[in-house]
């Protein structure tokens, strides 16, 4: 039985969504149709995959925002690897792996080492970013093998894959973030670490591995993103680290630890990658964009603190 | 008192000086700025001189207010990621007040302070009052400042033409020696380290940093005390936006960006804890200037600019990692609990990460150094052998060095090509430097330092007219040689510009492709690079000029930016071909831009829709034998560097000077100059028929 | 069947344990007594796995223990409730029984419903009405504290240790709680109970074994020793009295509380008056709102009816800042959160409520702070190497005297405790007790917070009772009296309960 109260953060993110929706359905009706809809899916997958990663992070009480650094190096290498002759099929597992490599340096100084892992990762983000201009010197990865592009699954095929791929990836993962005991240590080394310690849950190998798996699915989302095209620029993922940030907090995971959905993810991404093309559609200035998002936020925030204060006065706990 | 005392135990009143006066271990800092300076007097040039240090304390001010207000900040537990935005903001409004609104320059730079003070109030309430995180609550407004200043001037505006007066706080010497500004942030660390080192407001908010709720037992005013340091971080943030525009000489909404996180490093790497309770305003101080040093003196040491990012990353992982294991059994307080299993031997990582940064260190300087020593010793030589032959004094190497506006952009990566093709053939020792995305104030710094190094010309792609203007007629006073290329400065601040095209020429060409393309009708939408890009901007006026006079029958119905992301691109143009369905052509008027649009327009299926733009041919061709893409318009970029760097040994050698109609340039033959201008060429339109024969 | 021989352990240059040995046998409840600082948690803690021995070895079911984790620990059946409840507080409190129980197999998947029940009838068993669906962080100390013996009797520990359990029980809950105690005896686990309420001991312990100063001085049975015995043992002389008898010659009102009430704080209709130079103790169950009380008249809770005077005029304190500007001092009960701020060092501490008073022109006057905190030390005996240590490496007792010298320093007019002598060992608490008679002497009104019966009795000079958030009942110290003060928190008119029991924490 669901406890709806438990969720009330979801909630009102999805309720958010909808009045957002209703708006761009009254302004401009042309917004829904499932070309729009696809591609709107397909142009936020990889953050949403990306946005995954990071709801395990800040419920084990972290942060990582490399993110973009490590999209951007995995997109290049995935490039590399691939015009170097490296068969289709391997590109996958290949992409994984250097992802999770990537994120396990994180988890190794964040896990094992103890440093604060917004330093850290922040001390990544322009140490990737920059080793990666500098060894690429801005050119563009370009004429990669026929075979690249979409995986060789043709346009629409490859299209419905990645979206399927990364809703898959956020259903398994949620599934496993309620149903598996390692799911659960997540949620408790974020919830108290020291008790988790206690009661036999070692936070450092939890911490690891999920920098780790950030790290992979950060690769996924990478390659995922790559194979839309059949070019890959030295410069992508910037700013991507924040917006995954904002997905997840928007969708009601507390940036403490402990609390949090990736269903409210869900909805967190789907809110904050809506607002650009909906302007577009409405017609409104896309300098506003910007201001538009961090409305947003403070909103998320605000509406979080009204269902407190509206819960403790009218709720079951109410004085 | 009680019958249970023992015989009295002396009780320490006074703490070793080294943990008084270095609480956090800043003296590690204090190691790695003496190895920074050793390090680069040596390997640099000029590093080591007081007119340099003047110099570095100068670009060390606007993030050092920052810094300054960020420091209690974290000491509370708390962060500010908005102080760069706020930067934005107020140096528009500042801008805005003077100009738009003729307000005397002292009261406009009042109000802009009063807008920092409201914005960090509003910072405040959120985070104060509503108990809201402060890391959602400044993304959020990090976010919501810029945007409003990008709303505001609706990205374009540029404020400029300040008066002298005005301009002398951020670029002038007072007693001939020592930056203005230095003033204002010395004044600022004494007000701060008294403040909080001294006074019973600071002692309070380390308290506060430890424990908040400890803090309100104890009869603490805590959300008082936390919100004024948000406004603070506002207001001092509006003074930072002042001494940036004095400083470049010019206010736009993209001021200050990515401050915050220089400022956010320099308090972490000062030793500050990011959970509160710990933290320094000499540690602030020494991180900013570790920062601040290891620029400057990669630039003068001739080492390219990412190795500043990678080692201020190395430097500040190993600085918290040295902090931390010097703490581990020491001075740390662990409450009761032992620290537990997982707790590394420290010694094991000492070694560790000594080693490391070391090995590191020694990799990359010796690298390039031992490049640099071969070209010393090629230099001796040949001076040595023409000594030997006929008495003919050494050949000394003209030194050029040449700043593109953007290093990442691939336009300019391939300026390069052609830039370093003549380096060879001319014998000219190429300098090639710059900000790697757009960022006028960074271009400032570069051709401080190369003014400090000494070269013989300095060639720029200017990104902000009158900002680059100040600093390159300073450096024509010292005797260096200044030409601009791609785009011009002020016309006295340089000796020749390298055009290329003028943007009226580039616009007019472009919407002569769209009509031509869409046959003097329909509707067509341009994807642009950012919206406050200064050169698409200029494009646009002239296309839209070009529009009205010429095509009535074309109708512009929309500007979108990609930000120079080729997926951004792609995903706007989607938009587009969706909310207006009439449209038949996509301009894209940057280089990534336009494969962004090409691909989304292939992916769409709209057989009926047409890119065109500016772009390089490189990127486009695959989808310009698709047929996507009609015909790109741009010019020989790699002849652009290439005349650059052949006009630029010219004017050092003296064969190049004002009055001159023609120049030799290599393989060029010769070229025309028309005044003060270098002509390239005009525009040129690459398509099916012509595209394969370039390659960049 | 648990066995630990000369343990030896040091923190950071304290030798927190020399040459500590303890010995349980199945089936008994040993009690581990000794001042705080005397080793007893370090003892615990290299039992349960949390921390290793220096030297010394650790012997369970005769097998030597040689890598302790907690996992170890906890696979040979060895279960531990510390004082602070450690539940994680975004979890259910079914999730947080499971975790300390299961295995955890990383792949296993979950199952919810056998979770729930689980948790139901191990609830059920300890007696405590609580939903196992709500969130920990939810629940109120004493509740936490029940799921945590919920979590360990279905850890089916043979050992099991119980850290000050007690000590935020209301009476009926520590009934409870000695008859599973007992019933788990019965079943042959040992276990070993640390407590400071000697008078428990009595009740439920087969044998006492006293620690001081990090080594085992005896072990004797429960029966042979009296409580004089064994106050001796742990304080290492003899002490004449716990609670020094008073003479009061009451002074003006000088604290008077009018029908104040706040609804946010579940507080209503308290009248109150406290004297110069008198201690009214303030006695009830835990949830009766002595606490919020406090914490309305010092300003944390905003009171909307009724008022407080001081000294005969009306004040109205929105913050403690001005609670503390007008002479009120509010020792909290939470000493680690509220009392101290742990990482801080002594002097900050201890000048952190007279900031004001020690700055000219906003500066502090280090010298003056540094003379201040060596006055306090002198005169608290506080056991501490330097004034800049940090207050998180001294013992409870000292902590709490760091706290006592915080408000001390503020010099008040009216000095409220809450719970002055909780988890304080015996020493520490004669010297509290004696300093706290001084202070009323001075002419100090003095409003005392606590669940301690012989505290209360001994101590106050007339006894106000709460129930329900108000005022119930006050007597004078002579007619006060055990059953009479159960009585009145309870709200029954039988006035008698059993001899031994006590009115809850």
């Amino acid at each position: 039985m669901l406890k709806l109260g438990r969720y009330k953060r979801e909630l009102s993110a999805a309720l958010a969504y909808a009045v957002l929706l209703a708006l761009v359905g009254l302004v401009a009706p042309s917004f829904f149709t499932t070309g729009n809809l696809r591609d709107l899916a397909l142009n936020n997958a990889p953050l949403l995959l990306i946005a995954t990663g990071m709801t395990l992070v800040i419920l084990v009480g972290q942060i990582d925002i490399s993110v973009g650094s490590q999209f951007a190096v995995v997109s290049v290498a995935a490039g590399v690897l691939a015009k170097g002759g490296l068969p289709v099929p391997l590109l996958l597992p290949s992409v994984l792996l250097l992802g999770a490599g990537l994120g396990a340096v994180n988890g190794f100084l964040v896990g094992r080492l103890g440093l604060p892992s917004i330093i850290v990762t922040l001390a990544m983000l322009v140490a990737w970013r920059d080793a990666l201009r500098w060894t690429t010197e801005g050119a563009w990865v370009q004429d990669l093998p026929s075979g690249f592009q979409w995986l060789g699954l043709g346009q629409t095929a490859g299209q419905w894959s990645i979206v399927a791929v990364a809703l898959g990836v956020l259903g398994v993962l949620g599934w496993a973030l309620r149903n598996l005991s390692a799911g659960r240590a997540v949620y408790a080394v974020g919830s108290d670490r020291e008790a988790a310690r206690l009661a036999g849950i070692e936070p450092v190998p939890v911490v690891f591995c999920v920098f780790a798996l950030m790290g992979a699915l950060t690769g996924l989302a990478a390659l995922l993103n790559a194979v839309r095209f059949s070019a890959i620029p030295s410069n992508t993922g910037l700013g991507l680290e924040l917006k995954a940030v904002a997905a997840v907090v928007v969708g009601g995971t507390a940036i403490r630890g402990g609390r949090g959905t990736l269903g409210g993810t869900l909805v967190g991404a789907a809110l904050l990658g809506t607002v650009g093309p909906a302007l577009t559609f409405a017609g409104i200035n896309p300098f506003w964009e910007k201001a538009v998002q961090g409305a947003i936020i403070l909103a998320a925030l605000g509406s979080d603190k009204l269902l407190g204060e509206l819960e403790s006065h009218v709720g079951p706990n109410a004085r | 008192m009680s019958d249970r005392m023992p015989a009295e135990a002396a009780v320490e009143t006074e703490a070793p000086w080294r943990e008084r006066l270095f609480p956090n271990g800043e003296w590690i800092l204090l190691l790695v700025l003496v190895a920074e300076c050793g390090l680069f007097s040596v390997t640099g040039n000029n590093f080591f001189t007081v007119a340099n240090a003047m110099e570095v304390t100068r670009l060390g001010v606007e993030v050092g207010l920052l810094a300054l207000a960020m420091t209690p900040i974290i000491i509370t537990g708390g962060i500010d990621l908005s102080v760069g935005s706020m930067m934005g903001l107020a140096a528009v409004v500042l801008g805005s007040l003077w100009r738009d609104a003729s307000m005397p320059m002292a009261a406009a730079v009042l109000v802009t302070l009063l807008i920092g003070l409201l914005g960090g109030a509003l910072n405040a309430l959120m985070i104060a009052r509503l108990s809201f995180p402060p890391l959602i609550v400044t993304l959020g407004t990090y976010s919501l400042f810029r945007g409003a200043a990008e709303g505001l001037t609706r990205g374009i505006e540029n404020y400029s033409g300040f008066s002298q007066e005005f301009l002398f706080l951020g670029q002038g010497y007072v007693g001939g020696a020592v930056p203005t500004q230095l003033f204002g942030l010395i004044a600022g660390v004494a007000f701060f380290a008294w403040w909080l080192h001294r006074s019973a407001h600071g002692r309070s908010l380390y308290a506060i940093g430890h424990s908040a709720e400890g803090a309100r037992y104890a009869g603490i005013p805590v959300a008082r005390r936390v919100g004024l340091l948000y406004v603070v971080s506002g207001a001092l943030s509006g003074l930072a936006a002042v001494v940036y525009v004095a400083h470049l000489g010019q206010a736009k909404a993209d001021a200050g960006t990515g401050f915050e996180l220089m400022a956010i490093t320099a308090v972490v790497l000062g030793g500050a804890s990011i959970f509160g309770g710990r933290g320094t305003v000499m540690g602030s101080v020494l991180g900013l200037s570790a920062i601040v040093i290891l620029q400057n003196g990669l630039r003068l040491s001739g080492a390219p600019a990412e190795l500043a990012g990678i080692l201020t990353g190395t430097l500040l992982v190993v600085t918290i990692l040295l902090d931390r294991l010097s703490k581990g059994s020491g001075g740390q307080t662990r409450t009761d609990a032992e620290v537990g299993e997982g707790e590394v031997k420290n010694s094991q990582v000492v070694a560790l990460s000594a080693v490391i940064l070391a090995a590191a260190l020694l990799v990359i300087l010796g690298n390039y150094w031992s490049v640099r020593s071969l070209r010393q010793e090629l230099r001796d030589t040949v001076g040595r052998q023409s000594l030997g032959g006929g008495g003919k004094p050494a050949e000394h190497k003209p030194v050029v060095a040449m700043m593109p506006k953007a290093k990442g952009d691939p336009y300019f990566i391939s300026c390069r090509k052609g830039a370093e093709e003549a380096a060879r053939e001319a014998g000219v020792e190429l300098l090639w430097d710059g900000p790697t995305d757009l960022d006028p104030a960074k271009q400032n710094e570069v051709v401080e330092a190369w003014i400090t190094r000494g070269v013989d010309v300095i060639s720029v792609s200017v990104e902000n007219e009158v900002a680059i203007s100040t600093v390159l007629r300073k450096a024509r006073q010292r005797g260096i040689r200044v030409v601009t290329w791609d785009a011009d400065a002020q016309s006295d601040a340089r000796d020749f510009f390298i055009n290329q095209a003028t943007p009226q020429g580039i616009g007019y060409t472009l919407v002569d492709e769209a009509a031509r393309i869409l046959g003097n009708k329909g509707e067509f939408a341009i994807i642009t690079a950012s919206l406050s890009a200064a050169n698409q901007n200029e494009w646009i006026k002239h296309i839209k000029t070009r529009l009205a006079e010429k095509y009535p029958g074309l109708k512009l119905v929309a500007i979108q930016p990609s930000e120079g992301d080729r997926d951004r691109a792609f995903a706007e143009t989607q938009t587009v071909l969706k909310v207006y369905p009439g449209v038949k052509l996509i301009m894209a008027i940057a280089a990534p831009a336009v494969p962004g649009a090409a691909e989304a327009v292939e992916q769409s299926g709209r057989k009926d829709v047409k890119v065109t733009g500016l772009s390089l041919p490189n990127m486009c061709k695959p989808y310009v034998h698709k047929g996507v893409v009609e015909s790109i318009v741009l010019w020989n970029t790699l002849d652009l560097g290439y005349l650059t760097v052949y006009a630029s040994r010219a004017l050092a050698t003296g064969d190049l000077s004002r009055g001159a109609r023609k120049l030799r340039a290599g393989r060029l033959g010769e070229i025309e100059i028309q005044g003060d201008q270098v002509m390239l060429g005009a525009p040129f339109v690459f398509s099916r028929k012509n595209i394969d024969q370039f390659d960049f | 069947m648990l066995e630990a021989s000369h343990i030896a352990k040091a923190y950071a240059g304290v030798q927190a344990l020399r040459d500590a040995s303890f010995e349980l046998q199945a089936g008994e409840v040993h009690a581990l007594v000794g001042e705080n600082g005397a080793g007893k948690s370090t003892l615990v803690k290299i039992i349960t796995g949390a921390v290793e021995a220096d030297s010394g070895e650790v012997r369970l079911g005769g097998r030597v223990i040689t890598h302790n984790s907690p996992r170890v620990a906890r696979a040979l059946g060895v279960a531990a409730i510390y004082q602070q409840p450690a539940l994680f507080p975004d979890l259910t409190v079914a999730e947080n029984i499971a975790i300390g129980l299961e295995q955890s197999v990383a792949w296993g998947v979950v199952d919810w419903p056998a979770r729930r029940r689980r948790a139901a009838e191990l609830l059920a068993q300890v007696g405590a009405r609580i939903d196992p669906d709500r969130d920990a962080g939810d629940l109120s100390m004493p509740q936490q504290q029940l799921v945590e013996i919920a979590r360990a009797l279905g850890a089916v520990a043979r050992v099991m240790i119980l850290d000050e359990p007690t000590a935020s029980l209301s009476e009926e809950d520590t009934q409870n709680l000695f008859g599973v105690i007992k019933r788990l005896r019965a079943q042959g686990v040992g276990m070993i109970y640390i407590s400071h309420r000697l008078e428990e001991l009595s009740v439920i312990a087969d044998r006492v074994t006293v620690l001081r100063d990090g080594c085992t001085i005896d072990t004797r049975a429960m029966a042979a020793v009296s409580r004089k015995d064994l106050i001796e043992l742990m304080v290492g002389r003899e002490l004449s009295a716990v609670f020094p008898k008073k003479e009061v010659d009451a002074g003006e009102v000088v604290l008077e509380l009018r029908r104040l009430g706040s609804r946010a704080a579940g507080v209503r209709d308290v009248s109150l008056e406290v004297r110069a130079g008198e201690i009214v103790g303030l006695a009830g169950l835990v949830g009766s709102g002595r606490t919020e009380l406090a914490e309305t008249v010092f300003g944390l809770a905003p009171a909307d009816e009724g008022e407080v005077l001081l000294r005969g005029r009306p004040v109205r304190f929105a913050s403690p800042a001005r609670a503390i500007e007008s002479g009120i001092a509010y020792v909290p009960e939470d000493r680690r959160r509220h009392g101290v701020v742990l990482e801080m060092a002594v002097s900050a501490n201890v000048t952190l409520a007279s900031l004001q008073r020690l700055s000219r022109f906003g500066a502090l006057d280090l010298r003056r702070e540094t003379e201040m905190t060596v006055d306090y030390v002198r005169r608290l005996g506080i056991k501490t190497p330097a004034t800049f240590t940090p207050v998180a490496t001294l013992s409870g007792g000292n902590q709490q005297k760091v706290a006592l010298s915080r408000w001390l320093a503020t010099k008040p007019s009216v000095l409220i405790l809450d719970e002055p002598t909780q988890g304080v060992d015996v020493g520490a608490k004669a010297e509290i007790h004696a300093l706290m008679v001084e202070l009323a002497g001075q002419g100090a009104a003095i409003l005392m917070i606590s669940s301690e019966m012989p505290e209360i009795l001994g101590m106050s000079d007339r006894i106000a009772v709460m129930r329900g958030g108000t005022i119930v009942g006050v007597l004078s110290r002579a007619d006060a009296t055990q059953p009479r003060i159960l009585a009145l928190a309870l709200g029954d008119d039988h006035g008698q309960a059993g001899a031994g029991s006590k009115v809850g924490a």
